[in-house]
């Protein structure tokens, strides 16, 4: 999100600016996901734009979309939603009657925006839902282990914090696993991922622990459950989630706990990779360096200042993200229920065809 | 002319029915009856349920199994006798429920009392057997007709009176017994005995599926397809009746005949499934041009929409998978496989291709070459090195017969040990095993093993040394051992009939396993590989999980 504030100064030259937008509503509203934003960011631009016919709002829409998967690193999250609006799209335009390919084009134009906001609406609104299908799991004297910044997970807790009598009595207990990699780059000052989540935990009388990602084994024994939240979710019932997920999945089949899945259902993904390098994104995770390179590396960088140009957008550590395969995951949290991994690709379908 | 002619024909088979009902009925099958051959290629008629069940006892038989001369006569039977109309319908539906009573006659009689040697000089002689077999099997067998139809369950043994009840036991014992239920009724090998109204193209289709030079899944549904265009094309409504309602029974008798040459596959009848619904929704008062017309229509768009475009589909999908650097293993040869390796190699992707084979088909031979020709690196070996060809594989791609409704991948036989094999995390990396499959070959059928449904092919094929069976000349020594090269090319014309006297000895020291006992051989032809060990089947739906079949599956049928 560097080149964020450079976007927006553009945005006021350039007629409408899709990334800009994207990038603006995300940091304005902290709630918002991002297939909601790439969504929404459609919304305006079909808002703004002046086409006046069904295959000239698809080439635009078409023409954006790829633009904006283009400009953001890491696209997997936001392509969700794109694909879900533009099917969604195509749907109300073949359906027969008023809002037909027969109809009034104006009159199209008008629904598609309308419903394109209440699509936007419902989807806020999918977090309650899912905190509402998931409070059942957290039962008394349990003790949730869970990591990252998923405002779904956080919902889901706070949630059942809420309704188990708040600061009065206290029912679970939460293990916090905070990342590392935040520090370790450019603001080392910057608190970790979640942190805010456990400081509203703590202050409903939750009592919450912190670990590094190291203590992830260590603590599994302690822990009943884990809850992750998910950037997307892959149509094999996999999810794409912040780095280290892979790996609490993987003990937490080890050690035998249940490992469920916080989701909106419109964060499912037309996607099925295979593997953790079979993902449509470049990761600099691992990288083999010598000396020599480490050296040739200090010097390109004392003598090119900053090229922000084309050049393809490599995602930095703290932002990377792992692939769980379905079979390490127990179940997934979804406004639509509580689904098996493999009922997912049943709801895509659904949503597809 | 043509008109006339399937008049004709129809009138033949009909008195030809009513001919058969009077002789059969009252009393035992009449050995003398030159008419009693039609039924006995038409066991039943054509019923979907059933048409991917494996019926036929695949056991290959080098004597044609019926004379030609009985078709004839009982069209020149029927040119006497002119009939009216009404008068024919009646008579056809008595003789229709008289054939069911009787073929269900049949069936218990021989699962029950198949000990009763039947007065028949129609010896179905098998290539080793006893000299004195032989003699009747070459013999008479040539001309005499079988009179009562083959019997389910007693294959093409026991018919040469007395010594064959013993000769039968011996046969009995031939069957692995978990198997014993696929052994169906015995697998045509000519196309002697056909009825008549079989059309030409039906019948070229039939041997070509039985020599297994139209193999493959897809291969079988696209050629069965176009001969019942062909098929159509050639139509001609009967007077009296409209096309909806008689061509449907008109190709389910291509059907039956179809698959006594061999077990229709899943696509096959998922097609023909497709294609009588069709036929049954053709308005009665279309006229009969413009429905041929639109009949053919749809039997080509459907081949374009399910098997041409999906094909171009998944191979665009699954080429998307393959990497630069990627060793890819896949299992026999599969047209799909192929087409994706050959898309993905044209765009520039640099891997390489690990194909395992088995025995007795070879499958794999031909995409070795092909592949090899085409650029690509690759490496050949048989199923028993799977494991050292696996070490360094990182993909697996295999095509599918089927895909059952709970994930398994029916195919092949020995699919399921590469998958697994894949799976098995012996070196600490999981392979992806991804299936290319269209979705013409999915069933709602569920297969939770190999045993309950499956296909036997003719044990003999396991014989030969060193070259694959002929798999036209039963007899593994036939003279000309065909080079597999030439049976993988798929342009190998079928040997002509054997004049061949079964040699006694043999190169294949199970030659005469016949008359060996206490040995059995097995060939069957596919296996389940469980849903947990497929990662992906691409289809021209999209990429799913195994576990989305059967949802796809109703999608793709309700549509």
């Amino acid at each position: 999100m560097a080149s964020t504030t450079s976007d927006a100064a553009v945005a006021d030259t350039k007629p409408f600016d899709i990334v800009a937008t994207y990038n603006e509503l995300l940091r304005s509203d902290a709630d918002l996901t991002m297939p909601i934003a790439a969504i929404e960011a459609l919304v305006l631009l079909l808002t703004q734009s002046a086409s006046s016919t069904i295959s000239e709002t698809l080439d635009l829409l078409e023409k954006s979309t790829a633009h904006l998967k283009r400009s953001i690193p890491n696209p997997i999250g936001l392509s969700a939603g794109t694909d879900l609006f533009q099917r969604y799209l195509i749907t109300t335009l073949q359906r027969p009657g008023q809002l037909g390919p027969a109809g009034d084009f104006k009159a199209i134009r008008t629904h598609l925006l309308s419903n394109g906001r209440l699509f936007i609406r419902r989807a806020k609104e999918s977090r309650d839902k899912i905190a509402a299908f998931g409070r059942g799991f957290i039962r008394d004297g349990s003790t949730i282990l869970t990591n990252g910044g998923s405002r779904a997970v956080a919902a889901l807790l706070q949630k059942a914090a809420d309704e188990e009598g708040g600061s009065s009595a206290v029912r679970f207990r939460v293990i916090y696993v905070l990342s590392s990699t935040s520090q370790e780059s450019k603001h080392p000052d910057e608190e970790p991922e979640g942190m805010e989540t456990v400081r509203a935990l703590r202050a409903k009388g939750v009592p919450v622990s912190t670990i590094p990602e190291s203590a992830v084994a260590y603590s599994l024994g302690k822990a009943d459950m884990v809850i992750v939240g998910a950037e997307g979710v892959v149509e094999n019932g996999g999810i794409v989630s912040r780095m280290g997920t892979y790996q609490i999945g993987l003990l937490a089949k080890a050690i035998g706990k249940p490992f469920y899945v916080v989701a909106e259902s419109h964060k499912f993904v037309r996607l099925y990779p295979l593997g953790q390098y079979d993902l449509p994104i470049e990761q600099q995770v691992v990288e083999f360096k010598s000396e020599e390179d480490l050296a040739e590396e200090r010097k390109q960088q004392s003598s090119v200042a900053d090229t922000n140009g084309d050049t393809p957008i490599k995602l930095p550590l703290c932002d990377s993200v792992d692939f769980t395969p379905p079979h390490l995951i127990s179940a997934l949290i979804t406004d639509s229920g509580v689904l098996t991994p493999s009922a997912v690709s049943e709801e895509l379908i659904k949503i597809w065809f | 002319m043509n008109r006339k002619l399937g008049l004709r024909r129809s009138v033949g088979r009909l008195w030809h029915h009513f001919f058969f009902h009077k002789m059969t009925e009252p009393s035992d099958p009449a050995p003398t009856a030159p008419v009693s051959t039609p039924a006995s290629s038409a066991p039943g008629q054509a019923q979907p349920a059933t048409e991917n069940s494996p019926q036929t006892l695949p056991i290959r038989d080098s004597k044609p199994t019926q004379p030609t001369g009985d078709a004839p006569a009982s069209t020149d039977g029927a040119a006497d006798k002119p009939l009216s109309p009404a008068e024919l319908k009646k008579k056809a539906k008595a003789d229709k429920a008289a054939r069911r009573i009787r073929e269900k006659l049949e069936r218990e009689g021989g699962t029950t009392g198949s000990t009763t040697p039947t007065p028949s000089v129609g010896a179905q002689a098998r290539p080793p057997s006893t000299p004195k077999k032989d003699a009747t099997g070459t013999g008479s067998a040539q001309k005499g007709p079988r009179a009562p139809p083959p019997r389910r369950g007693s294959g093409p043994v026991a018919q040469t009176g007395s010594v064959l009840v013993e000769q039968k036991k011996k046969k009995d014992d031939k069957k692995v017994s978990v198997f014993g239920h696929l052994y169906g009724q015995q697998r045509r090998v000519t196309v002697a005995g056909a009825t008549k109204e079989v059309h030409h193209a039906i019948l070229a289709l039939g041997m070509q599926l039985m020599d297994y030079t139209i193999c493959g899944s897809s291969a079988r549904c696209v050629a069965t397809l176009i001969a019942f265009k062909r098929l159509i094309e050639s139509y001609t409504t009967p007077m009296g009746t409209s096309l909806a309602r008689h061509l449907t029974t008109h190709l389910s008798s291509q059907i039956t005949y179809l698959s006594t040459c061999r077990p229709l596959s899943i696509s096959q009848g998922n097609a023909i499934r497709a294609l009588k619904l069709f036929i049954a929704g053709i308005d009665p008062s279309t006229p009969e041009a413009s429905a041929k017309i639109s009949l053919c229509e749809y039997i080509d768009s459907f081949i374009r929409e399910k098997i041409t475009v999906a094909d171009q589909v998944i191979a665009d999908s699954a080429a998307q998978k393959i990497q630069d650097g990627d060793v890819i293993v896949t299992f026999a040869g599969s047209s799909i496989v192929k087409q994706t390796l050959l898309l993905a190699y044209n765009r520039g992707k640099r891997f390489r291709v690990s194909i395992i084979d088995s025995r007795p088909l070879f499958e794999g031979k031909s995409l070795a070459r092909d592949l090899a020709k085409s650029g690509l690196d690759v490496q050949y070996s048989l199923v028993h090195s799977i494991t050292h060809a696996i070490k360094d594989a990182t993909k697996v791609f295999l095509g599918a017969h089927a895909m059952t409704s709970n994930g398994g991948l029916y195919s092949r036989v020995g699919t399921a040990l590469v998958a697994m094999s894949a799976k098995e995390r012996a070196s600490g990396v999981e392979i992806p095993v991804i299936v290319c499959c269209e979705t013409i070959k999915f069933t709602d059928r569920v297969a939770l093993d190999s045993i309950v449904v499956n296909e036997i092919a003719d044990a003999n094929e396991l014989l030969p040394m060193d070259t694959p069976v002929s798999l036209v000349v039963p007899n593994p020594d036939a003279h000309v051992p065909p080079t597999p090269e030439n049976k993988k090319g798929g342009n190998r014309t079928p040997a002509p009939e054997p004049l061949v006297t079964p040699h006694k000895t043999s190169s294949s020291p199970l030659a005469d396993w016949h008359n060996t006992p206490n040995l059995q051989l097995l060939n069957i032809m596919y296996d389940v590989t469980p849903a947990e060990y497929v990662d992906m089947v691409i289809t021209e739906m999209g990429s799913l999980p195994p576990s989305a079949v059967p949802i796809v599956h109703r999608m793709v049928t309700n549509l």
